[in-house]
C-alpha cells in the first residue's frame, strides 16, 4: 500500500500528461496545466521543508559553536534577511525603500558572488587541462594532440604559420567530435526514455523508499 | 490527434513494447542478459574503503536535474547509485554526505538515504545532516558544496545524474582536497570537464545501467538490454536513412514528420 498509491499516482499523471501531447482536447490541456500547477504547489512546499533542514542544521553548527559556525550565522541572517524584505516589498509595493532594498541586495550581493563562481570555472579549466592533458597514456596523448590542433585551428597566427591548421581543427570538431557527441547522445536519449517508461509503469520502485 | 505527432506516438509505442517486452523476457527468465564491465561503477567499492581508510567522508551529488523535467530519468538513475552508495556506507561505517540543489528531489533522497541505512540495520548513521539542501540558485549550490569539500576533507566524491557549469567546479574542488572521484552526467557539454577532472567517469548510457550493474535486479538488466535492441533499430535507421539521402529520396524526412 505504501508504493502502489504512490506508484498509480505517477502512472494516472503521467499518462494523463503524456497524453496532452498527442491530443487535442481542451478538456485535456485544462487537466494538463491542472496538473502543472500542482506541482508548483508541491514544489513550494518542498522549498518549506529544505528551509527547514537549512536551519536545523545551521542552528545546530551555532549552537555547538562547530568550525567556521560563523559562516552558517551568516548564512541563516542573510537567508530570513532576504525572506523578510522580500515578502514586505511584494506585499507594500508603494514602499520603494523595501523594493530599492531588496533590488540592491539582489544586484549588489547575490549577483556578484554568483558571477564569481561562474568566473572561477576559468581557472579550473586550466588547471583540469593539465592534468588531463599530462602523457600517461595513450588516450590523454590522443586528447592533448587534438586539443592542440583544435586550438592552432582557431588561433590566427596558426593560420598564417600553415593555412591547413583551421581546416584540420574544423575537421576535428565537426566530424569527429560531432559524431561521437551524437553517438553518446542517442545512448542517452533511449536511456532516459527506457528509465522514465520503468518509472512510469511502476516496474521501478526503488526510490519510493523500502517495504510495502 | 495533434498533426505531426503520428510518427513520434508510433516510435514510442514500438520501442516501449521493445524494452518493456525485454524487460519482462527477463524476468520471467527466458533470457538471461550479461552487462560488460563498467569501471567507473566497480570503482564505488574502492572510493569508499579509500574514505573509510582515512577516516574522512564520502560525498554524493544527485546533480542538478529536477524529477518533474526532462532532467528526471537522470535523477532517477543517480539514486539507483546512491542506494549502493549508502548500503557500502553503512557496511563500512564511513560517514556519508548528500548535497542537493532540488527542492523537489530532497525529500524523497532523504527518506531513501534514511530507510537504506534502516535496511542495512545501522539506523544510527543517518543524521540530520547527512542529507543536506544547499540551495537552488546554481552557484550558491556549488559555493556551498565546495565549502563542505574544504571544511569536511571529503576523501571520496561521487557525482552522478545531470550537472550543469557547476560539474568542473566540484571536480575540481574534489582534486583539489584529494579525493578520488567518480562522476557521471547525460549533459554531452559537462562529460568532458568529468573525464579530464575525474578519476573514472560514466560515459553516456552507462549513467542508465547504473541500477541494473551493481543491483543486477532483472527489471533493469532486462531494461538494459531492451535499450540495446532499441540502439540497434536506431543505427539501422540511420543507415536506411543515409542511403535513402544519399539517393535523393526525402521518403523518412516527410514520415518523420506525420
Amino acid at each position: 500500500m505504501k508504493r502502489s498509491v504512490p506508484v498509480l499516482i505517477v502512472f494516472l499523471v503521467g499518462v494523463l500528461v503524456l497524453a496532452t501531447y498527442f491530443i487535442e482536447s481542451p478538456g485535456l490541456k485544462q487537466v494538463g496545466s491542472m496538473l502543472n500547477n500542482w506541482g508548483v504547489i508541491i514544489t513550494a512546499f518542498a522549498v518549506g521543508l529544505a528551509c527547514v533542514n537549512i536551519i536545523r542544521i545551521h542552528a545546530a553548527h551555532i549552537a555547538n559553536q562547530r568550525t567556521g559556525w560563523i559562516n552558517s550565522a551568516v548564512l541563516l541572517i542573510t537567508m530570513f534577511l532576504f525572506i523578510i524584505v522580500g515578502i514586505y516589498s511584494r506585499n507594500n509595493p508603494s514602499n520603494e525603500g523595501a523594493a530599492e532594498l531588496f533590488s540592491n541586495l539582489f544586484n549588489y550581493a547575490y549577483s556578484p558572488f554568483s558571477a564569481t563562481m561562474y568566473a572561477m570555472i576559468a581557472f579550473y579549466v586550466a588547471s583540469a587541462s593539465y592534468r588531463a592533458f599530462r602523457m600517461r597514456s595513450v588516450e590523454a596523448t590522443l586528447l592533448l594532440a587534438a586539443a592542440i590542433l583544435v586550438m592552432l585551428g582557431n588561433a590566427p597566427i596558426a593560420e598564417q604559420l600553415w593555412n591547413q591548421f583551421p581546416v584540420i581543427g574544423s575537421w576535428l570538431l565537426t566530424v569527429i567530435n560531432t559524431t561521437g557527441q551524437r553517438g553518446i547522445a542517442i545512448g542517452v536519449a533511449i536511456g532516459g526514455f527506457a528509465t522514465s517508461l520503468r518509472i512510469l509503469l511502476g516496474f521501478d520502485r526503488g526510490h519510493l523508499g523500502i517495504g510495502d | 490527434m495533434i498533426q505531426g505527432t503520428y510518427f513520434v506516438l508510433g516510435t514510442f509505442i514500438v520501442l516501449g513494447v521493445i524494452t518493456i517486452g525485454m524487460l519482462l523476457a527477463t524476468r520471467s527468465g527466458k533470457v538471461t542478459p550479461k552487462i560488460r564491465r563498467i569501471p567507473a561503477l566497480d570503482s564505488i567499492e574502492e572510493a569508499v574503503g579509500r574514505a573509510t581508510e582515512m577516516g574522512r567522508p564520502v560525498h554524493f551529488s544527485p546533480g542538478y536535474g529536477e524529477i518533474t523535467t526532462s532532467t528526471a530519468p537522470q535523477t532517477f538513475a543517480s539514486l539507483d547509485v546512491l542506494g549502493y552508495v549508502v548500503a557500502l556506507t553503512a557496511r563500512y561505517n564511513t560517514q556519508l554526505i548528500v548535497t542537493c540543489k532540488s527542492p523537489q528531489s530532497f525529500p524523497m533522497i532523504q527518506e531513501l538515504v534514511r530507510e537504506s541505512y534502516s535496511a542495512a540495520g545501522k539506523p544510527d548513521m543517518f543524521q540530520e545532516d547527512t542529507v543536506r539542501f544547499i540551495s537552488e540558485a546554481q552557484f550558491a549550490w556549488a559555493a556551498g558544496v565546495l565549502g563542505i569539500f574544504n571544511r569536511e576533507k571529503v576523501a571520496a566524491n561521487i557525482m552522478v545524474g545531470y550537472f550543469m557549469a557547476e560539474s568542473l567546479l566540484f571536480a575540481e574542488g574534489g582534486a583539489q582536497v584529494g579525493a578520488i572521484q567518480v562522476a557521471g552526467t547525460g549533459n554531452l557539454a559537462q562529460t568532458a570537464f568529468f573525464v579530464a577532472a575525474c578519476d573514472y567517469t560514466l560515459i553516456g548510457e552507462e549513467l542508465y545501467a547504473g541500477g541494473a550493474y551493481l543491483s543486477q535486479d532483472t527489471s533493469k538488466v532486462g531494461n538494459l538490454a531492451g535499450q540495446d535492441i532499441v540502439k540497434l533499430l536506431t543505427i539501422a535507421f540511420i543507415i536506411l536513412g543515409t542511403i535513402l539521402a544519399t539517393a535523393g529520396s526525402t521518403w523518412l524526412v516527410e514520415l518523420s514528420k506525420m
